[in-house]
């Protein structure tokens, strides 16, 4: 069988276009199978506009269960939770618990229990470029990581069961565990930065995340004209560090157009993409 | 009042606003809640004072004690612990800390130490406000104990702002809890609309208020306007789109440049928050 190579979109700083560079490759890969692991803030179904054909709970944890009519409340629960998720009448305040069940062990009565907690949805849909995996995390839950995870091994079943050879994953904004889940063993990682300060402050503190993984690592320069000096700086540290800037995409109110009108930058502005070399990049990913 | 700052989406100007309402109102202090991306210190340019370390602990397996029972690696919930016929190793970076290990060995063989997962550091910016500026360590899975910290900090100002992390998962929820009123930075793109209703049902479900500021006005669509008007919620200000505001933020560029009407826009949300908060408004 064929290796399916996983490409993964990242960025560090939020707002630098991950999901409209995501979207602009969509169109141009074969045979493969698309995953939005920004489950926080999930907007790739928004241009990909699909039919979603399966849908599952996912429940990344469990949560401790108060039982009052058991308790006799010796406190032994809140005295050992390490995460103050026990309230001073011995409920238990979910959004802290991290399911431990420290709290299950140390109770003499059985009052405490641990119960799958739904903490998001996971998505199947059927879009005209191939199939897209995307998920919604329940507002303020937690586990993302777990969650990004389960996006991925859903994408790569899916893969495996229909023979195709791409999985294309459009990632989470900043360093932490939603990031590292959706970096960890994928063969090439495409960092998409923007020409300022935090743009390439964010970038040098991603790029030596992911260097802990051994992908493949590009560079793209979006909205390069911003600043010329920055957009500077921003290749120097790709040349220090031997990573090739693969496309510098010039701010455009055209392409901030098409997004309003939920269309594909690369398709809706064809043009513009073509003369920035859109071919090489194609290939070289 | 304390006021959280946050998006949904990442990138809609959250920094952008919460830093120049630190320089227009240097009685406010700055507490960066964005660990993984910090980003405030760039425009701010603060001098620290401190800088505090922040520490989980982990479980180190004194292997001489050990009986190798594996009672430790079958409690934990997080696969932290691998437990051999011979050895048993814990795996600090997957590790919660919740102690259950050491509740459960027979043999005492378990003591926690701690680790470094990044600092909260303490100083003044240049336009001599207060600033609070959480940083975990590139490579960590999680800030919510750099945030914990930062809550747990002595902090006397009447009025703070709380620059938070995008999204609306744990990290969110952690620097918005105990807050007065939240306010949400967003632009007019579909994305942005999309991102910024999972938010208002995080708000919702925390019972906190909350208000809108439009960043970038003048692109995109009417989507959010529409949202807002729908669901009653205010806008509080709009930061009008342009090149140039853009150019000068990618180089660090703020206050300084601003023009008159920008500041008066600024004056009017923080006018806008204090009202929500049940506060008297400020002159605009």
């Amino acid at each position: 069988m064929n290796k399916i190579k996983e490409t993964v979109v990242i960025s560090g700083k939020g707002g630098t276009g991950k999901t409209s560079f995501t979207a602009s490759l969509v169109p141009f890969m074969d045979n493969a199978v698309f995953a939005d692991c920004d489950v926080d803030a999930p907007n790739l179904s928004i241009l990909l506009e699909g039919e979603t054909v399966e849908e599952e709970e996912f429940s990344g944890l469990q949560r401790a269960v108060h039982n009052s009519s058991l308790c006799s409340g010796c406190g032994q629960c809140l005295a050992s939770c390490r995460f103050g998720a026990i309230k001073g009448d011995f409920s238990v305040h979910a959004p802290s618990c991290e399911g431990c069940a420290v709290c299950v062990h140390v109770c003499p009565e059985n009052a405490m229990t641990l119960e799958d907690a739904v903490v998001g949805k996971v998505y199947e849909s059927e879009t005209i470029y191939g199939p897209l995996v995307h998920a919604s995390l329940i507002p303020g839950e937690e586990t993302s990581g777990r969650l990004v995870s389960r996006v991925r091994g859903a994408a790569r079943e899916l893969a495996e069961a229909t023979g195709r050879t791409g999985i294309l994953i459009d990632g989470p904004p900043g360093i932490g565990c939603a990031v590292i889940s959706s970096v960890t063993g994928a063969d090439s990682v495409c960092i998409v930065t923007e020409p300022t300060l935090s743009g390439l402050y964010d970038l040098k503190r991603v790029y030596s995340m992911v260097l802990r993984f051994n992908p493949a690592v590009f560079i793209i320069i979006n909205k390069a004209d911003l600043s010329e000096d920055v957009c500077r700086d921003i290749e120097d540290f790709a040349a220090e560090n031997g990573v090739p800037v693969l496309m510098k995409i010039p701010f455009n109110k055209k392409i901030v157009q098409s997004l309003s009108n939920r269309e594909i930058p690369s398709v809706a502005e064809a043009d513009f993409f073509e003369n920035l070399g859109w071919k090489k990049a194609l290939e070289t990913i | 009042m304390k006021a959280a700052i946050l998006s949904g989406k990442g990138g809609t100007g959250k920094t952008t606003v919460s830093t120049h309402l630190a320089a227009l109102f240097p009685d406010a202090l700055y507490v960066d809640m964005d660990v993984e991306e910090p980003n405030g210190d760039l425009f701010l340019n603060p001098e620290w004072n401190d800088r505090i370390p922040v520490s989980v602990i982990y479980p180190e397996i004194d292997n001489d004690k050990c009986t190798h029972c594996r009672n430790c690696a079958a409690f934990c919930r997080f696969n932290a612990l691998i437990a051999g016929k011979a050895l048993t190793i814990s795996m600090k970076e997957i590790c919660h800390g919740c102690g259950g290990c050491a509740l459960v060995c027979p043999s005492d063989a378990i003591r926690y130490r701690e680790r470094i997962i990044g600092y909260v550091s303490r100083g003044i910016t240049r336009f001599g406000s207060p600033i609070i500026s959480g940083k975990m360590d590139v490579g960590e899975f999680s800030g919510v104990p750099l945030i914990d910290r930062i809550r747990t900090m002595d902090r006397t100002e009447a009025l703070q702002i709380i620059d938070s992390p995008p999204g609306t998962s744990c990290t969110t929820v952690a620097a918005v809890e105990g807050c007065d009123l939240a306010v949400i930075v967003t632009e007019p793109t579909p994305f942005a609309l999309s991102d910024m209703k999972r938010t208002v049902e995080m708000l919702r479900t925390m019972k906190l208020p909350f208000a809108v500021v439009i960043n970038k006005a003048g692109m995109g669509d009417r989507g959010v306007y529409d949202y807002c008007r729908d669901e009653s919620i205010d806008i509080l200000g709009e930061i009008p789109f342009s090149l140039e505001l853009a150019g000068a933020y990618a180089t660090g560029v703020m206050l300084d440049s601003v023009s008159p009407q920008l500041q008066k826009e600024y004056r009017k949300i923080m006018d806008g928050m204090k009202r929500k908060a049940g506060m008297p408004g400020v002159a605009v």
